[in-house]
């Protein structure tokens, strides 16, 4: 973790905030057409590279294919940081 | 060692050079402010910025996302969903300005016919 962080003490962290999230829902984002919608029961680090999602109370891997949006359900996912756009926490995820 | 973690290597380089790890952007200027953010892949964000991280993570509230269509090129309410508050991986993004200091303007690559 950069010592050099704190530029400004009234601001949110990103990581703080993915912490603040631990146990409850989380709304991931890839870079392609990939969405993630679970519970995030951790996270790596530095930087961001992993991040691990139960199926409690669902886990919904949704993405976009030629066909349309193909929805899987998985029980539990370690998810590689390198491909994560943006987090959402408690989101909802796409309309299905 | 050589074998040390990439989180491990960056630390201690630090300490050696005893260099403050400065932002080439300095994002603070932006805190509060609504900003336009670009990413790999081709998404695209605006929301208020409400913190970041030297490794460019960002924290955005009120979150609208634009998404681009393969066959519409790029209009900006074609597709667009609020998130909320949402954070955003550094390692993602590529571009990051602020909401109103961009508009769209007519393409002006395309060539025009003479007569």
């Amino acid at each position: 973790m950069a010592a050099s962080a704190v530029s400004n003490p009234s601001q949110l962290l990103p990581l703080e905030l993915v912490d603040k999230c631990i146990g409850s829902r989380i709304h991931i984002v890839m870079k392609s057409d990939k969405e993630i919608v679970g519970t995030l029961l951790g996270f790596d680090d530095f930087p961001l590279s992993l991040v691990l999602c139960s199926y409690l109370p669902f886990l919904i891997f949704s993405e976009i294919t030629p066909e349309g949006r193909r929805i899987t359900k998985l029980d539990q996912i370690l998810l590689n940081g390198n491909n994560i756009t943006m987090l959402v926490p408690g989101g909802e995820g796409p309309e299905v | 060692g050589g074998g040390g973690g990439g989180g491990g290597g960056a630390g201690k380089m630090a300490d050696k050079e005893k260099k403050k790890k400065e932002s080439i952007l300095d994002l603070s200027k932006y805190i509060d402010k609504t900003i336009r953010v670009k990413f790999q892949g081709g998404r695209e964000a605006s929301g208020v910025l409400k913190g970041f991280d030297p490794l460019l993570n960002l924290v955005l509230d009120g979150t609208i996302e634009y998404m681009r269509d393969p066959d519409d090129q790029f209009k900006l309410t074609e597709d667009t969903r609020q998130l909320g508050l949402v954070v955003c991986r550094g390692t993602s993004v590529v571009l990051i300005c602020p909401q109103d200091g961009m508009e769209a303007i007519p393409n002006p690559f395309i060539q025009q016919q003479d007569g």
